[in-house]
């Protein structure tokens, strides 16, 4: 999935940057794996992985398109010739920009009958680790979708069982600030 | 710092219109604290995917009660001390104020139209 927004936009560099959600436990260890796997032969990164921050003014300066809501639901590439990929097309273009991984990014532009299977399991890949995210502890991605919540309360069953110390039971549809703004550390005064 | 109540970027202006402007520490002050009527403050954060599902209500709703009450938010990423002054557990958080005094709160309610409303509006009903 990509969105043409024609010329090339200011604070884009010749390097697409990703943005990822910094306070989702999950995305930051894809982040740093990122950062790893996207280093050329002299340790240049050929991905500039950024988080998202929590201010939208920032992200439209990025690309006036960008809808912070939007980019903290789904992962966001932005090219240097001005598209965006996003998802699992994110995905796969961080692959194939991965001097660590180029071997196996041919599988996503196979086409069979107009259909690119392997970009479509990539996908499907995709929707499914997003979903299973709160297994993971975290807090801040929602409520899980309906598939994944027995798998979410065995999780919480299992940890529980072990011993792990529990978080006290919130609401469903509200974001303890445990694990979200209130361990960050304050911004420096401007 | 306050990113919405400033000049917008040019090339931003085509963006969605937010019906609710953000507050920061100063800005809240004057218009909450020392604002006159029904005023409701939602304590939210960008990263809180509850807050992005309750967000499209929530635009609908300051549209619905335009005419009879403020409503604003706080970015609880960014305005620790609000949050800390006004013991925010979680996002979204609305509190409610009347004349500048804390009347009532709602945390996570459900994010339809109609439960929103009643949460942001019940603590004044009771009050007239």
């Amino acid at each position: 999935m990509s969105a043409a927004l024609g010329a090339r936009l200011p604070g884009r560099g010749a390097t697409p940057i990703l943005l990822y959600d910094d306070e989702c436990a999950v995305c930051r260890r894809m982040a740093q794996w990122v950062r790893w796997v996207a280093r050329d032969r002299v340790g240049l990164s050929t991905i500039d992985v950024r988080a998202i921050g929590e201010d939208p003014e920032a992200l439209r300066r990025l690309d006036p398109s960008l809808d912070i809501w939007k980019v903290y639901a789904k992962s966001h590439l932005l090219m240097p010739d001005g598209t965006i990929r996003i998802a699992g097309e994110a995905v796969a273009e961080v692959l194939r920009r991965s001097p660590g991984m180029a071997w196996c990014t041919w599988l996503f532009s196979v086409r069979i009958f107009r259909v690119r299977p392997f970009q479509g399991l990539l996908d499907i890949g995709y929707v499914i680790l997003s979903d299973v995210r709160p297994i993971f502890g975290c807090k801040s991605c929602g409520a899980p979708a309906l598939w994944a919540r027995p798998f979410v309360w065995l999780a919480k069953a299992l940890r529980r069982r072990d011993g792990a110390k529990g978080r006290p039971a919130h609401r469903a549809k509200f974001t303890p600030l445990g694990t979200s703004a209130a361990t960050r550390p304050k911004p420096p005064a401007p | 710092m306050n990113h919405r109540l400033s000049e917008p970027d040019p090339r931003t202006r085509h963006a969605a219109r937010d019906a609710i402007p953000s507050l920061d520490a100063a800005s809240f002050d004057t218009r909450v604290l020392k604002g006159q009527g029904p005023i409701a403050v939602e304590f939210m954060s960008y990263s809180c995917a509850h807050c992005g599902a309750m967000e499209p209500v929530l635009q609908q709703a300051a549209e619905t009660l335009r005419a009879r009450e403020a409503l604003f938010r706080v970015n609880v990423a960014i305005e620790l001390d609000l949050a800390s002054d006004y013991a925010i557990e979680g996002t979204p958080t609305f509190v409610m104020f009347l004349d500048g005094r804390e009347v009532g709160r709602a945390e996570g309610p459900d994010p339809d139209t109609a439960t929103v409303i009643e949460a942001l509006t019940a603590p004044f009903e009771s009050r007239r």
